[in-house]
C-alpha cells in the first residue's frame, strides 16, 4: 500500500487522508516536509497566522524491519525565530510508529476558535480530537506521563511545553524517548510555536495494527541495511564502546575547547577554564561514581545501534535528565562560564519541561549575562531564570522569545546570531569552516545543516585544499546537500562517520533507500538529491524576502579578535555568495 | 628543565593514574621532544589521537607527525584517545602545526583516523 498524506483541518477539527502527489512522491524526511511546506505555505505569511502549517514526515527506511538508527522525525514550517523554512528533527518514539501507519507525513492546517486547545490521538483507524484543557500549563514530563496513563500500547507523544502554548520563539516540539520522557527535541526553529498556533497540544500516534512500511525490493533493502549495520558496528566511533557510545556527543566539548574554538562567555572567548569539568569525560565518570539510575550508552530510539544518550544521575544515583549531550553541556556551561554539571543538568530538565531549545536557551541566558541581568558564572541566577519563564514573567517572556529579543531588551550587541537564529557550540572565528555554513544554511546558524562528508568522498571538490580558505563555498555545499539527503533518509546523522570512512557503509545507505522506495539510486545520487531539497528551501526564502546579505555572520565577529588566537572572521562575502549561487543559474 | 601540563582524555588517562581524564605537570629534560613526553607516560604512540599544543593541532589519529617537536617550558598539551570523534566539518580551519600541514598534504585531508595509512 502506498504511503498516504494525512491532512488535519484544526479550523473544523477534520482529517481526511490523500495520495502523494507524483511530484512529491519520491521523498521523505526533511525532503517532504520541507517540499510541502514550499507548495502549500505562502512564504510571506507569518508564522504565527492561520496561513502556515506544521508538518511532520519520518524518513525514507523509518519503520522498516532493522534498519539501524534510523529512528528520525522530521519537522516543517515557516520559523517564527528565523522567518525561512525550516525543518528540524528528533529521535524518541513518533518516526516509526507514524511510518508504520503507512503515514508518509502529517500536515496540521487551519485554526480553532481561540482558547480551544486539543489532543489529536492518531491511530490505524483515523484521528480523535481530544479536549486539551487538562494538559494546558503542563510541563512535558506530566504530559507524558499523564498520556501513557490514558492511552494504550505505550504511544509516541509529540507535544509542546507551557512555552509552546504562548507561541514563544523559542519553542521546541517534544517527542518522547522509550523511557516516556520529554528529552528528545525537534528544537531548532521555534517550531513548538507553530504546532501550538495550531491549537495542538499533544499528538499521540499508537501504530497498532498499522500496515506497516511497504518495501519495494526487500533484497536490495537487506542488502543496504547490512553494508550499513557492519559499518556502524565496525567503526571506531559507532561501534559498541566507540566513542559516541562512551562519551556521547559531548566527546567533543574538550576537543573543540583545546582547539581554541569552544565559545565562552557569550562568544567572547574561544577557551573555557572549566570545559573538563562538563565534558563527556566527566559525565562518564558522574555516572560511574553515581550508580543508579545513570548510565551512558542509552538509545534514544528504538532500533539505535549507537546509543550515544545518556542519563545524568544526581548525587543519590536518580536520574535528573536525559540527555546532557554537547551543544547542550555548552550552552548552558561554557557559554554561560558554568563548569557545575549537576546545574547544567537540572537547567537541561527545566528546557525539556518547559519546551525549550537547549542551544538558543544557553544563548539566552548568556545574553542576559552581558546585558547584566545576572553574573556571568552564577549558576543559581542561571537556573532561576527558567522560573522567570515557568511563570511568563515580562522577563520570562522576553527570555522565551531567544537570543535576538533579549539582546534587544537589554542592549546587547554582541549577538551571535544569523537569520534570527542563534549559533551552537563552534566559533567560526577559530572553525571557519562551520561559519560559512552557519551563514549560508537556509535554516540559520545550525551546525547539523553541514555535516560531515569529507571532500574527496563526496567527489565535489575533491581537489580543494583543506588548508587554506579557498574553496570552502563548494565543500560547504557539498556538506549541506549531504546532510539534506541524510535528513530524508530517517537516518540518525551520526552514519555520517562511518559512512565516510568505510565505503561499503556510503553505498549501503543509498541501498537501503533504493530497497524501501523503489528509487534507482545510488551513493553517486546523493549529492544531487540533496541540492534538490536544498533548492526548495533557498527558493521559499528567497520569497519571504531574503538575500544574499542575510547570509552573513554577526558584525561582532568581523572586528573582535577571538582568543587564545585572537583571530576574527575572514572569509569573503564574494566567497559565501558563491554557495548558492548554483540557485540562480550564477 | 621545562615543566609542562598535560592532559589525557578518554580511557587513556589511565596512564596518568586517571579513569576518564587526567592532568599532571612533568618536569622534563631540556630539549625533550613528544615522543619522550609520551614514552615518560607510558603512553603507547598508537593510543594516541588527536595531540594539541597550546590551542593548535600537532597530530590526528594514525599519523606521527608531532613526535620531533619540541616541548617548552609552561607548554600545555592535550592528548585525546582514538575513540575521540572530531566530524570534519568542526575542525575546517582550525589551526595547525607545520608539520601536520606537511603531513596532511602527503596523506590528504583529515579523515577520522590515518590508521589505514600505517598499517
Amino acid at each position: 500500500m502506498a504511503k498516504k498524506l494525512l491532512r488535519i483541518n484544526m479550523s473544523n477539527q477534520s482529517f481526511d487522508y490523500e495520495d502523494l502527489p507524483p511530484a512529491w512522491a519520491k521523498w521523505g524526511g526533511r525532503g517532504l516536509t520541507s517540499t510541502i511546506i514550499a507548495n502549500e505555505v505562502e512564504p510571506t505569511c507569518h508564522p504565527l497566522g492561520p496561513n502556515n502549517k506544521f508538518v511532520i514526515a519520518p524518513g525514507w527506511v523509518s519503520g522498516t524491519p532493522a534498519a539501524p538508527s534510523s529512528g528520525r522525525t522530521s519537522f516543517g514550517g515557516k520559523s517564527p525565530l528565523t522567518g525561512t523554512i525550516k525543518e528540524s528533527n528528533s529521535g524518541g518514539l513518533s518516526s516509526q510508529k507514524i511510518a508504520k501507519l503507512g503515514l508518509a507525513a502529517i500536515i496540521i492546517e487551519g485554526t480553532p476558535p481561540a482558547g480551544t486547545w486539543y489532543t489529536l490521538v492518531i491511530t490505524k483507524d483515523g484521528v480523535t480530537f481530544e479536549d486539551a484543557d487538562e494538559l494546558m500549563g503542563k510541563g512535558m514530563y506530566e504530559v507524558d506521563e499523564l498520556l501513557w496513563e490514558r492511552y494504550p500500547n505505550q504511544p509516541a507523544v509529540i507535544g509542546i511545553g507551557p512555552v509552546g502554548e504562548k507561541k514563544l520563539s523559542n519553542a521546541g516540539v517534544s517527542i518522547n524517548d522509550p523511557e516516556n520522557k520529554p528529552g528528545r527535541y525537534a528544537g531548532r526553529g521555534g517550531l513548538g510555536a507553530v504546532m501550538g498556533a495550531r491549537g495542538v497540544k499533544a499528538i499521540v500516534v499508537d501504530d497498532t495494527g498499522g500496515p506497516g512500511v511497504d518495501i519495494a525490493d526487500p533484497d536490495l533493502f537487506k542488502q543496504g541495511r547490512v553494508k550499513l549495520r557492519d559499518a556502524i558496528m565496525e567503526h571506531d566511533l559507532t561501534k559498541p564502546e566507540g566513542g559516541l557510545n562512551a562519551y556521547g556527543t559531548n566527546v567533543l566539548m574538550n576537543i573543540i575547547n583545546e582547539a581554541g574554538g569552544l565559545p565562552t562567555r557569550n562568544f567572547s572567548a574561544g577557551q573555557f577554564e572549566g570545559a573538563a569539568q562538563i565534558s563527556g569525560e566527566m559525565v562518564a565518570e558522574m555516572v560511574e561514581e553515581r550508580g543508579g539510575e545513570g548510565m551512558t550508552g542509552h538509545a534514544c530510539h528504538p532500533g539505535c545501534i549507537i546509543k550515544c544518550s545518556n542519563i545524568y544521575p544526581d548525587k543519590e544515583g536518580e536520574a535528573i535528565v536525559s540527555v546532557v549531550e554537547y551543544e547542550t553541556a555548552w550552552a548552558l556551561g561554557a557559554n554561560c562560564g558554568i563548569d557545575d554539571l549537576d546545574y547544567v543538568a537540572e537547567m537541561t530538565y527545566q528546557c525539556n519541561d518547559l519546551g525549550l531549545d537547549t542551544i538558543e536557551a544557553g544563548n539566552t541566558i548568556a545574553i542576559a549575562m552581558e546585558g547584566g541581568a545576572i553574573d556571568f558564572g552564577d549558576k543559581k541566577a542561571a537556573l532561576g531564570m527558567f522560573d522567570e519563564i515557568r511563570s511568563m514573567s515580562p522577563l520570562g517572556r522576553i527570555l522565551g522569545q531567544g537570543v535576538e529579543a533579549t539582546a534587544k531588551a537589554f542592549g546587547v550587541h554582541r549577538v551571535p546570531t544569523v537569520k534570527g537564529q542563534s549559533m551552537p557550540a563552534y566559533e567560526p572565528r577559530a572553525i571557519k569552516g562551520i561559519g560559512v555554513t552557519y551563514a549560508t544554511s537556509t535554516m540559520g546558524a545550525d551546525h547539523t545543516a553541514g555535516y560531515t562528508i569529507a571532500p574527496e568522498i563526496a567527489g565535489v571538490g575533491g581537489d580543494v585544499d583543506a588548508l587554506s580558505n579557498e574553496g570552502k563555498a563548494d565543500l560547504s555545499l557539498t556538506f549541506q546537500a549531504a546532510t539534506a539527503f541524510i535528513d530524508s533518509t530517517g537516518y540518525c546523522l551520526f552514519i555520517a562517520f562511518p559512512i565516510l570512512d568505510i565505503e561499503s557503509g556510503w553505498a549501503g545507505m543509498a541501498e537501503s533507500v533504493a530497497g524501501v522506495t523503489g528509487m534507482d539510486i545510488t551513493g553517486e545520487d546523493v549529492i544531487s538529491l540533496g541540492k534538490e531539497i536544498l533548492r526548495v528551501e533557498r527558493e521559499f526564502n528567497q520569497q519571504a524576502g531574503f538575500t544574499a546579505q542575510d547570509d552573513r555572520l554577526p558584525e561582532f565577529m568581523l572586528y573582535e579578535k577571538l582568543p587564545p588566537h585572537n583571530e576574527v572572521w575572514s572569509i569573503s562575502d564574494q566567497e559565501l555568495d558563491e554557495v548558492y549561487a548554483w540557485v540562480n543559474g550564477q | 628543565m621545562p615543566t609542562v601540563n598535560v592532559t589525557l582524555y578518554g580511557d587513556i588517562a589511565q596512564y596518568a593514574g586517571g579513569n576518564h581524564i587526567a592532568t599532571l605537570n612533568l618536569d622534563l629534560p631540556e630539549g625533550a621532544v613528544v615522543e619522550d613526553l609520551l614514552k615518560k607516560i607510558s603512553l603507547p604512540p598508537e593510543e594516541r589521537g588527536y595531540l594539541f599544543i597550546n590551542a593548535v593541532l600537532f597530530d590526528a589519529p594514525g599519523l606521527y607527525a608531532s613526535q620531533d617537536e619540541t616541548l617548552h617550558d609552561q607548554d600545555h598539551i592535550g592528548i585525546f584517545s582514538t575513540r575521540h570523534m572530531w566530524p570534519y566539518q568542526y575542525r575546517d580551519g582550525i589551526h595547525l602545526s607545520n608539520s601536520l600541514k606537511d603531513a596532511l598534504r602527503e596523506k590528504g585531508p583529515i579523515h577520522n583516523t590515518y590508521r589505514s595509512f600505517n598499517l
